[in-house]
């Protein structure tokens, strides 16, 4: 089998985010071989997102962003100086039983001169989480985004929407973006938030009695300030959200109570939470459980990220969401307990050495909890009431059809995905694969637990048939 | 236990026993289908689709013969299912390619038309050689690459939506009155003098007669009933582009272009057991010889592979069998469920339910095995 | 659409649809196209309906957008290069 060049690594370490970073930080101060792989163009994930670049050139915006960049910045600073191998533009798309892992570049048109495969001892997954699809009528028409979308165009290219903006949906995050979105002066018509029973409104009140570490929560507090002032309305109790247009968006359609109004929009920004990118988890095989606050699989792990599967852990927030500081943390974690299983340290050095990590996770955990709780999404947002909702986007695949084909008698995710091309578009399952557990769950009145995933299979991401053969 | 009663009982979700039981209501009898639904090991998701013919029944002339009744039953069995229930097959009979790189390939492909012209009765084959030059006129829209040497071309070949085909046997099944019953799996079965007791977890059917076509576990269920049916995995790998405008009309055994304009390709033939993970070195392989046959296939994103078992007995011809110890009890098991759909669908449920027997049906008896099958 | 909050410091020259855009050195293609006010990259394989950019990291495969003569390429991972050639692609386009 091994007739192709497959540089062996202690460590392989699949994504540049704070948890990977961390990761390889304290693998190589323990003087293993450490090779980090990541999509993006620069290290930082999602949260650090092109930082270097705009602590160097855009440095007035960098320093409003905050002290946690400053902590991120210093992070990929000494991420960079640790001596891991790191490469740029690696998407992987195949693991191997034994850890040979296939990458390439985002890019066919690039001749392949990396070589594109690597032995790994120990893996790593701390590939993040992403936004939960929002799944509502005319999703899919050009301008509507998630709102992290405009962050990444905002941090990595200094984009900002020129045209009326409505935000609608709820969580930490969304007030984050309204909040910076407002500062640049971007045009919001509408804030529309979907959280269940005005949950928002009616927490808001007890939040910094709650939280130690309650920045998150005064900047949300700053942004309702910041709407009030501006006389931006405000909708809760949201029950209906349609977007429409012909080419592109022209107005959201909303329902309240029963009667629906229409607000002229040219970008209609989504979120409903954040959930944990279990593509690479599933792919391999790692046993997951049914979070049901928040309503995502999170591979199943101990308290140093090893999942089911021998010598792959995760970190950070490709399992339980928990946000940058606790991803580092978890990074530094996982990687110790690489440290020992690879026999460079014993059990209780490796005891030793985590204690000032475990501290720093017991100070920070008790705010996710509270966070996950307020605002668990509502099963509006979940299982679209309007059947002509695109479940998957890439087949086009109606939520009627889907529960058509559950009253046929099919309620296997991956028999589903046989009978109605659910699934099988270019996104492979990672924007339907909820929904569709959640249809389904809820047609057959069960928990989406009991339902499960799709089988996630290789490629994990699509490459050419050139990619795959090795030709130029 | 939940208590149900039937005519037939069909063990086995598959594209075997769907069709049988589909073909089974069409007739009036009152059936339930049995299926597990363990996507571990269905090759009925998991196939090419070929509705296919040439390449078969080396050895056994009734198979060949078998095959082709299958195909020309086939439009019509396509259509009726289309007007039953509204879905699409896309069943497309255009003649069906065996592409030969190199020059070895193609005189083996010759020498193999010539020994089954030789073995069938009336002395022909249909499956002829054409050059590469004759080829390459079949495909004007995209090019050969240099390595290809020519190809057999069977007329009767073409290929079908075996996902849409399955669900369409289904839904008509359901829709005639059938009573689907997934998520069963069978734990035991009694038998008495005019009946049969199937047990699962939560059901229990009772019978007059039980087919068992589940695939795999066929030779498990089969033995409950006094029969002895081997049937082997065998692993097959395939991949599925990305959708691109139609320049492939023909569907090989390796590559082909289906309605929708995705490339699907394949295929192996592993020895693994149980295994349904795919491998880097056979989808690679795969994906250069597709290639070498189709160059500008280089630039296609692929998007999905999966792994497949084949449900092979010892010769990979069909067994069809009744208990000689519980008459009413049957055993099927084939490879090309989805070719021989239009033939189980019909000819084989009127051996089931009316005790027809077709001309020359102890070929397709394992006693032909001849050897004690070890279980 | 999108407009650029501040200045551009070095450019890159690509082609989209046959005409001339300067581009920031270190976007990608994704950002670049938005910046201009195109947001529609392809219709959809299945229906034709317009699609556009949405997530914006890799996760939708909807910014998929001819590059270079190759189609299908994720625009929003890929970094814009001087002289790329870009192109829209059509439902089932070769």
């Amino acid at each position: 089998m091994n007739s192709i060049r497959a540089p062996k690594f202690d460590y392989i370490i699949i994504g540049a985010g704070p948890a990977g970073m961390a990761a390889a930080i304290t693998a190589r101060a323990h003087g293993l071989s450490v090779l980090v792989l990541d999509e993006q163009p620069s290290a930082g994930g999602q949260i650090f997102r092109n930082i270097e670049s705009l602590e160097a050139t855009r440095n007035s915006e960098f320093s409003k962003l905050g002290q946690e960049y400053e902590f991120g910045s210093s992070l990929v600073r000494r991420f960079k100086k640790c001596g891991a191998d790191y490469f740029t533009d690696r998407s992987v798309w195949q693991i191997d039983n034994n850890l040979q892992i296939h990458h390439v570049s985002a890019s066919a048109s690039k001749s392949n001169s990396v070589i594109s495969h690597c032995q790994a001892k120990r893996l790593l997954i701390a590939v993040g989480a992403m936004e939960r699809p929002m799944p509502l009528p005319g999703w899919t028409i050009p301008g509507v985004m998630p709102c992290t979308a405009v962050d990444v165009l905002y941090k990595s290219s200094g984009l900002i929407p020129d045209g009326e903006v409505v935000l609608a949906g709820s969580g930490p995050l969304l007030l984050l973006i309204g909040c910076r979105l407002l500062d640049v002066g971007v045009h919001v018509s509408a804030f529309l938030d979907t959280s269940m029973n005005g949950a928002l409104l009616k927490a808001l009140p007890l939040l910094p009695n709650a939280l130690r570490s309650h920045k998150y929560l005064t900047r949300g507090l700053s942004l309702l300030w910041k709407i009030r002032k501006a006389g931006i309305p405000f909708y809760s109790g949201i029950q209906n959200i349609e977007a429409l247009g012909t080419s592109k968006l022209e107005k959201v359609r909303i329902g309240k109570s029963g009667k629906f109004f229409d607000v002229t929009a040219d970008l209609l920004l989504l979120h409903n939470g954040v959930v944990p990118n279990v593509q690479i988890t599933r792919n391999l095989g790692c046993e997951h459980r049914w979070y049901d606050v928040q309503r995502y699989w999170e591979p199943i792990v101990d308290d140093w990220g090893n999942t089911s599967v021998d010598h792959v852990s995760i970190a950070g927030d490709c399992g339980r969401v928990a946000g940058a500081a606790i991803s580092e943390v978890s990074g530094h974690l996982a990687a110790l307990e690489t440290v020992y299983q690879l026999g460079v340290i014993s059990k209780v050095e490796r005891d030793n050495l985590s204690q000032p990590h475990r501290i720093e996770l017991a100070r920070q955990k008790h705010v996710r909890p509270f966070l996950d709780k307020l605002f668990q999404p509502s099963k509006t947002w979940l299982v679209p009431e309007n059947d002509k909702t695109l479940a998957c986007r890439c087949e086009e695949v109606k939520v009627s059809e889907i529960r058509e084909t559950v009253r046929m008698g099919i309620k296997d995710p991956d028999s589903l995905k046989s009978m109605t091309r659910c699934g099988m578009g270019y996104c492979q399952a990672r924007m339907c694969g909820l929904t569709v557990s959640e249809i389904i769950a809820e047609e057959k009145k069960v928990s989406p637990e009991e339902i499960g995933y799709f089988r996630v299979r290789s490629p994990i991401r699509p490459i050419t048939l050139g990619q795959l053969a090795e030709i130029e | 236990m939940i208590k149900e009663n039937a005519e037939v009982v069909v063990v086995g979700g598959g594209v075997i026993g769907v069709s049988l039981a589909y073909g089974m209501v069409k007739k009036g009898a009152k059936v339930i289908l049995i299926d597990k639904v363990d996507n571990r090991l269905t090759a009925s998701r998991g196939n090419f689709g070929l509705v296919w013919f040439q390449g078969k029944g080396k050895g056994m002339p009734r198979y060949v013969e078998w095959c082709i009744e299958a195909i020309e039953r086939w439009p019509e069995f396509a259509e009726n299912l289309e007007t039953e229930t509204g879905f699409n097959l896309n069943y497309e009979k255009t003649g069906g390619l065996e592409i030969c790189l190199g020059e070895e390939e193609h005189q083996e492909r010759v020498n193999f038309i010539e020994e089954m012209s030789q073995a069938s009765r009336s002395g022909r084959y249909d499956c002829e050689m054409i050059s590469r030059k004759e080829l390459q006129g079949m495909l004007p829209k995209i090019k050969l690459g240099k390595e290809v040497s020519g190809a057999s071309f069977c007329s009767h070949d073409g290929c079908v939506n075996p996902l849409i085909l399955l669900k369409a046997m289904n839904s008509s099944f359901q829709q005639k009155g059938g009573s689907y019953r997934p998520e069963q799996s069978v734990q035991k079965i009694e038998c008495s003098s005019n009946d049969f007791k199937i047990e699962t977890g939560t059901h229990s059917f009772n019978a007059e007669k039980l087919v068992i076509a589940c695939g795999l576990m066929t030779t498990k269920l089969a033995r409950m009933v006094g029969m002895k049916v081997s049937v082997i995995p065998e692993r097959g790998q395939i991949l599925v582009t990305e959708r691109t405008s139609r320049v492939f009309n023909y569907p090989t055994a390796g590559i082909r272009q289906n309605y929708d304009g995705s490339f699907m390709l394949g295929s192996s033939h592993e020895a693994v057991g149980y295994n349904i993970e795919t491998s880097y070195e056979v989808l690679q392989n795969i994906a250069k010889r597709a290639i070498r046959i189709l160059p500008s296939l280089k630039n296609l994103q692929l998007i999905r592979s999966w792994a497949a078992l084949r449900v092979l007995t010892p010769d990979q011809k069909p067994v069809y069998l009744e208990s000689d110890q519980y008459p009413g009890a049957h055993a099927i098991t084939s490879h090309s469920g989805v070719s021989l759909a239009s033939i189980h669908s019909s000819i084989l449920v009127e051996w089931i339910l009316e005790e027809r027997i077709p001309l020359g049906f102890t070929a397709f008896h394992p006693k032909r095995f001849n050897v004690q099958e070890a279980i | 659409m999108f407009k650029k909050q501040y200045e551009s410091h070095e450019t890159v020259s690509i082609i989209f649809e046959g005409k001339n855009l300067d581009v920031e050195i270190g976007q990608t293609v994704a950002s670049a196209l938005l910046v201009g006010g195109d947001m529609v990259f392809r219709s959809s394989v299945v229906s034709g309906q317009p699609r556009a950019p949405y997530c914006m990291m890799g996760v939708c495969f909807e910014c998929l957008i001819e590059i270079d003569g190759i189609p299908n390429q994720l625009a929003c991972m890929i970094p814009v290069r001087e002289a790329m050639k870009i192109k829209r692609q059509q439902k089932n386009k070769e």
